[in-house]
């Protein structure tokens, strides 16, 4: 065996090779323009008469439903930007006209995330180098978020989150050209708690089930903080894996144990399997301590409340970050539009992610510019009302989070409810000021307005 | 038959210089069928995975279903490098390949005392262990679900690179490994591979130490896998959970069996339709991509078990008659 035959390559074989290698390699530098001319950033200039949004969600996956439901709402948001209606009434203060953006009317391209953050980050490539999108949106996964916004820091393109509620969106992995209107798993935390030990009482013995990723994680540490703040007692804590679908076996451990409340940090079908189990289990008949075990699902959506049915969430308490039973005249208009273009109401993801839509138009206008940094300037500390919700919203320039009231909420039961959407009801709008914190709790470095 | 002689460096090599005319020349065709910077990148760094791929695969018989174990553990370790020691890319790329080496020589050791479906099982076992520990144990590492995130943007000798210094990067990794590949395969330690495919016990009693070739064997489709992990986290400064995960390890063996396996071209076709098809075709078709992209995997594992390139060579002999030369058989679907 001569095993020098593998590289049977002549010196001057080898010579010709190289040269012709560096030729080949530096041909194509003749013919490269200068791509970034002074001033571009990211897709500015913004060239013709449009201007491209993108919008990136789920058509595959898990959180299909959800991302099918951000695609309405979005759709809906670029018919508003060009021609008006829809929350363009309620939206205060806004210099938005119902005409486009800076008088270029809104075209869109839409990318599937997979819920998968590699195929998130390639779509929206895709949808940056190609199409040309000057913002992009959508998702309905906390770490395909933050592989988003890093994807945004590094090519200097706006990205507006959809449905994420982990802590560390706007914590630890926050950038300069992410945001989240959203609510978070701290505010979730700050705002629930209260309302349990209310109606609970204040020394209950909790279990936790948490969904085992960054998300559950977060969840679970504030559901914690904020429950033994209220004086109840952490009894475990079991990580389940993501791909769980029988939770027989850890609500058997909850059984076993002497906690008389079972917390949920579980989100999709992850919650409607373990919620659904656990209430078959009897669980909710149960006597503990001398009191009536109960179940909270710290997050709930309507969409995991209609797969669960009306018997199961009957009376569980959770948050929300919005409703479209809502009275206020933003919910009002929102809900109308969108019920007469789909024929039934929208969920919170789609509601999340038109405000977001609205709020980036808005803040161009505010700018006169689509250059990226001048846009987060304008995005950053803006306040606002009229998009659902009472009170004022205000999107913090610290960490690019927005506060805003957050919904606590109950599941109704099969006897209670009006219509087949008519899932939850709201026990109390927890204010603004209570659910907001120090952005320096959590860390993290939002970066620079111009990216290396 | 040791002094036989060879054909010129130029006429053996000639597939490599073609190779190289259209992958350096991409930028400037790609876009015209719907491409975009980025995604040709991505299909060079896919092509790398799936060439080494090939000859694990394709010459020496071993269906790898834990493939991702390297691409992942490469990525992981030059995202950990990248964040903790330097940007520099070469020491990143150099740590890279010797951690997923020694990876590939522990896990080829356990795992090619087997073969066929226990081989398969085993290796798939390997790649989700190292998935799970990632997103679960390991999380204060590797950012558990979330991904390795904040990553410096990668430089090379103090120069930042991003966009088409990277695809050059990546396409003169490509072209090199397609040499090094065409050359491994014609050597005799490429026989000996072909060898182990066709009849291991016969081999191994004519005295030689099967076992010996199979790990190397293995431990070289595995540094292509590095080559091709430790280039996707340069391309994006960021390691997604993906990379360790049965999907990746499932994706590459669709890629290579589309193209052809045991052609080394083929694969690399593969991989540039699965790209093309995921992120390009998958707009017109919305959320019915998936099913599209299955019916075709579908149709060529019935229809055309060679892939790509066996169907090119079909129509090749349509048009040419019986009296073209035929060369080498095709390898047929042995997957």
């Amino acid at each position: 065996m001569s095993d020098d035959k593998i590289l049977h390559v002549s010196r001057r074989g080898l010579l010709k090779a190289g040269a012709a290698t560096t030729l080949a390699l530096g041909t194509p530098a003749f013919f490269m323009k200068n791509a970034w001319a002074q001033d571009a950033l990211g897709n500015f200039p913004v060239n013709g008469p449009k201007v491209m949004f993108g919008f990136n969600v789920p058509q595959t996956g898990a959180y299909a439903d959800e991302g099918a439901d951000e695609l309405r709402a979005y759709k809906l948001a670029v018919k508003h930007l060009n021609s008006g209606g829809g929350m363009l009434e309620t939206f205060k203060p806004s210099s938005l006209k119902g005409n486009g953006v800076l008088g270029k009317k809104v075209d869109f391209v839409v990318g599937d995330t997979q819920t998968n953050p590699d195929a998130a980050r390639t779509s929206a490539r895709r949808m940056i180098e190609r199409d040309k999108v000057i913002m992009w949106g959508g998702g309905s996964s906390s770490s395909v978020a933050i592989a988003q916004q890093y994807l945004a820091q590094e090519v200097g393109v706006i990205f507006m989150c959809g449905l994420t509620h982990s802590n560390d969106t706007t914590g630890k992995d926050k950038r300069r050209y992410g945001f989240r209107h959203f609510f978070n798993a701290y505010m979730t935390g700050k705002a629930l708690a209260p309302v349990l030990a209310k109606t609970y009482g204040k020394d209950r013995r909790a279990f936790h089930l948490t969904a085992d990723y960054s998300w559950g994680h977060t969840q679970y540490e504030s559901m914690k903080e904020f429950t033994e703040k209220q004086g109840w007692t952490t009894v475990g804590n079991i990580m389940t894996p993501l791909k769980a679908t029988d939770f027989s076996q850890y609500l058997t451990a909850v059984i076993n144990s002497d906690a008389d409340v079972l917390v949920l940090n579980h989100y999709g079908k992850n919650m409607v399997n373990s919620l659904s189990q656990a209430v078959d289990f009897g669980m909710r008949d149960m006597i503990k301590n001398g009191k009536h075990m109960e179940i909270v699902v710290p997050l709930y959506s309507r969409l995991m409340a209609q797969g669960a049915g009306a018997s199961k969430i009957d009376g569980v308490l959770g948050t929300s970050g919005w409703n479209w039973t809502l009275q206020d005249a933003g919910s009002k208009v929102f809900t109308k539009a969108f019920e007469a273009e789909y024929g039934f109401p929208p969920s919170q993801a789609a509601q999340t992610c038109y405000c977001q839509t609205l709020l980036y138009a808005n803040a161009c206008e505010v700018a006169g510019t689509f250059y990226p940094p001048e846009v987060i300037k304008a995005l950053e500390g803006f306040e606002f009302e009229g998009m659902g919700l009472s009170g004022k919203t205000l999107y913090r320039a610290a960490d690019h989070q927005c506060f805003k009231d957050i919904l606590v909420v109950r599941g109704k039961g099969p006897d209670k409810k009006k219509g087949e959407y008519d899932l939850l009801e709201v026990v109390e709008e927890v204010p603004r000021d209570v659910v907001t914190y120090d952005p320096k709790i959590f860390g993290g470095e939002l970066g620079p307005y111009k990216p290396a | 038959m040791m002094n036989k002689t060879y054909p010129s460096f130029w006429r053996a090599n000639a597939p490599v210089a073609y190779f190289a005319v259209i992958v350096l020349t991409m930028p400037f065709w790609f876009p015209l069928i719907g491409g975009y910077p980025g995604l040709d990148t991505k299909i060079l760094i896919w092509a790398i995975f799936a060439i080494g791929f090939d000859i694990l695969l394709g010459y020496m018989g071993y269906l790898s279903f834990g493939h991702a174990a390297f691409f992942g553990i490469s990525a992981y370790t030059t995202g950990l490098m990248l964040l903790h020691y330097s940007s520099e890319i070469v020491p990143a790329m150099l740590m890279s390949v010797v951690v997923t080496t020694v990876a590939a020589l522990i896990i080829g050791m356990l795992t090619l005392r087997r073969s066929g479906i226990y081989f398969s099982i085993l290796t798939l076992a390997f790649g989700e262990m190292f998935y799970s520990s990632a997103v679960s144990t390991l999380q204060s590492w590797t950012g558990g679900d979330n991904g390795l995130t904040g990553l410096p943007t990668p430089t090379l000798f103090g120069s930042v690179i991003k966009d088409t210094d990277v695809f050059y990067l990546t396409a003169f990794f490509a072209i090199v490994a397609y040499f090094t590949a065409r050359r491994i395969a014609s050597s005799p330690f490429g026989l000996m591979l072909r060898a182990i495919k066709s009849n291991q016990d016969r081999l191994e009693f004519t005295g030689i130490n099967v076992q010996r070739y199979k790990i190397s064997g293995f431990v070289v489709s595995a540094i292509f896998a590095a080559f091709a992990g430790s280039l996707m986290v340069i391309y994006e400064p960021y390691v997604a959970t993906e990379f360790l995960h049965w999907s990746t390890s499932g994706k590459i063996v669709i890629m290579s069996v589309i193209g052809g396996v045991g052609t080394l071209f083929g694969p690399m076709i593969g991989a540039a339709f699965m790209l093309y098809f995921e992120n390009v075709i998958s707009v017109a078709l919305h959320e019915q991509w998936l099913l599209v992209l299955g019916l075709i995997f579908m149709a060529i594992v019935i229809f055309l078990p060679g892939g790509f390139v066996d169907g090119a060579r079909r129509v090749h002999r349509k048009i040419m008659g019986r009296s073209a030369p035929s060369g080498p058989p095709a390898e047929k679907g042995e997957a």
